[in-house]
């Protein structure tokens, strides 16, 4: 027993340890991670979601242009014991960069400034686990890789000293990998509040179908990846009627991003 | 386009049929409801059929505005001093052909579709067909949408928008069944076009076996035609991808019930008067209920508001 309360407060204070180390660090952000314990019954069962989360991000060597991402999708998890979750979730996002079209040179005019792509498939997998430390407070983890199906690109017209050309941007093969851990704190009416740090990797190829001089983007094909690695996420799951829940989380980071999701336990 | 077309055809041959058919063939309704088992031979027509019983408020008592099922059961309750033998008659001036068709669906069936369905059983979990069936089944709310407004019960209509909403959202695409289950309780509103005739009170007409279709009359006809039409299945471009994902359907829905057409076939002497017997028992019962439902539905609300929820010797 005293072993078993030793754990306890040996778990708690190295989650603040991590908690500090992080948040120390520079934050950023990335999607809907969703309560540290899963909303599944408790002896098993599926839980599905619908969910929007609006993504802001800076990459590495194009840093000056803000990618954004609005992201719909659908959840299946299933969850069991109150402790762990498995889920999968497919959906739509689309993906824009403001000023990247842009013509830094008074030669070169552009038909716009924005890159702003189709909507793109995506899958996530994830997981997470909790650990109660009594019957208000518990901590838990979440790890969640997503691949999207298709790449995001966008064209823009150029004319150069009189001369029209067509040029095309692509982020292709872009995918990232989560992992989270945070504390959770179950309110009245079974309203449950998270909170904590998350460690976030995205990368991507991005090309440029031309050679045309003047404007002020990145290299051909290169390989980018988000310019900050952690960041710091907060939520609140709320009991809605009949089974739904409403899930709305933020995360800080080099930008902030938010989202909400409705979810639904069977 | 052509095979748009070709269904565009038999779909106004039909149409015409079911025109004809109501004037030459008059057919007397029975009182009260006939026990019948509800075992369909293989048709299209069943891809409403329910996926699962229903289940009682947690108080025990039944919702009668959103349980076909449940209604079913209630009439059949109420009507139990009556509940004799009757048999529904129906008309069948064509039963030479249609023995002759019959008989060509039952070889399509043993021949074809049971092995294909028995081979796609081994190989598919049952869930995961319960989840194909009912992402079809959720595809065809328009169907049933149409229905219930067609017959007034906006009850049902409503019920059937909330079911779509909630299973296409929160069922990944309708694959699940939420809306039915757990707090919510939004029972399928089983009915279609030919049952909204019959609530018209349009005579169902003669029995008319169509190939591959299975057992109909010209009434229940006009539900392919609706079928057609309201399914977004019958939308999907080239015509061979559009047959490929029906048949698939059907074999889907066939796997589901193996043995349940071969029960009815080996306990009746004439399989053909046994099939065409049941799918009438079967309509009329149907339509029987929708009746009850609409008329219990019309009287609630005729109530004045204060005569509702009044409990037993108390103040509301």
């Amino acid at each position: 027993m005293k072993n078993h309360h030793y754990a306890k407060r040996l778990g708690v204070a190295l989650l603040a340890i991590v908690f500090t180390v992080i948040i120390s660090a520079p934050v950023m952000a990335a999607g809907l991670y969703g309560p540290m314990q899963t909303v599944s019954r408790q002896q098993g069962g599926l839980n599905t979601s619908i969910g929007y989360f609006y993504h802001a991000d800076a990459y590495q060597d194009i840093e000056r242009y803000a990618i954004k991402q609005n992201q719909f999708y659908m959840q299946a998890a299933y969850g069991s014991k109150n402790i762990w979750e498995a889920y999968a979730r497919l959906g739509v996002s689309d993906m824009a960069m403001t000023g990247i079209f842009a013509s830094v040179n008074h030669y070169v005019t552009t038909s716009k400034d924005n890159f702003e792509s189709d909507w793109i498939p995506f899958g996530s997998l994830g997981g997470k686990v909790f650990y109660p430390i009594n019957a208000i407070f518990g901590v838990g983890a979440v790890v969640q890789g997503t691949y999207y199906f298709d790449d995001f690109s966008d064209t823009v017209a150029i004319t150069s000293g009189g001369m029209p050309v067509r040029t095309e941007i692509e982020v292709k093969r872009l995918w990232d990998i989560n992992f989270g851990v945070g504390a959770q704190a179950s309110l009245p009416r079974n309203i449950q509040l998270y909170a904590g740090p998350y460690l976030y990797y995205s990368e991507a190829k991005m090309s440029r179908h031309s050679g045309l001089h003047g404007i002020g983007y990145g290299s051909q094909d290169e390989t980018i990846e988000n310019k900050t690695k952690a960041g710091l996420l907060m939520g609140a799951d709320i009991p809605l009627i009949k089974g739904f829940r409403l899930n709305l989380e933020g995360r800080l980071s080099d930008k902030f991003s938010a989202g909400f999701a409705v979810s639904y336990t069977y | 386009m052509r095979a748009c077309l070709v269904h565009l055809i038999v779909i106004l041959f039909l149409t015409a049929g079911l025109a004809v058919a109501q004037d030459a063939i008059p057919v007397s309704a029975p009182q009260g409801l006939a026990e019948t088992q509800e075992v369909m031979p293989p048709s299209v027509a069943d891809r409403d059929q329910p996926d699962q019983p229903l289940a009682e408020t947690p108080d025990g008592s039944i919702d009668s505005m959103n349980d076909e099922f449940t209604e079913d059961e209630l009439l059949e309750e109420y009507t139990a001093h009556e509940n004799k033998e009757e048999k529904v008659e129906m008309a069948d001036p064509l039963e030479p052909a249609n023995r002759v068709v019959h008989e060509f669906n039952d070889k399509l069936y043993f021949w074809a579709l049971k092995p294909v369905a028995r081979g796609y059983n081994a190989v598919m979990p049952e869930p995961a067909r319960i989840g194909v069936k009912n992402f079809f089944t959720n595809l065809a709310f328009p169907g049933r949408f149409l229905s219930c407004l067609l017959q007034a019960d906006f009850g049902g209509a409503a019920t059937e928008a909330g079911r779509f909403t909630i299973n296409t959202l929160w069922g990944l695409g309708g694959f699940l069944d939420p809306a039915s289950g757990g707090e919510l309780k939004l029972q399928k509103q089983d009915t279609d076009l030919g049952q909204t005739l019959g609530v018209w009170g349009v005579g169902q007409g003669f029995y008319i076996v169509w190939p591959i279709l299975g057992p109909s009359s010209p009434r229940d006809t006009v539900t392919l035609a609706g079928d057609y039409f309201l399914y977004p299945v019958s939308y999907i471009n080239p015509w061979y991808y559009w047959f490929a994902v029906r048949a698939y359907e059907e074999v889907n829905a066939t796997s589901l019930r193996i043995g349940d057409y071969e029960a009815l076939k080996d306990a009746a002497i004439d399989p053909y008067i046994a099939f065409r017997d049941a799918y009438a028992q079967y309509r009329f019962k149907k339509i029987k209920a929708r009746k009850a439902k609409l008329t219990s539905s019309a009287s609630d609300s005729l109530l004045p508001a204060h005569s509702k929820n009044i409990p037993e010797g108390g103040t509301p």
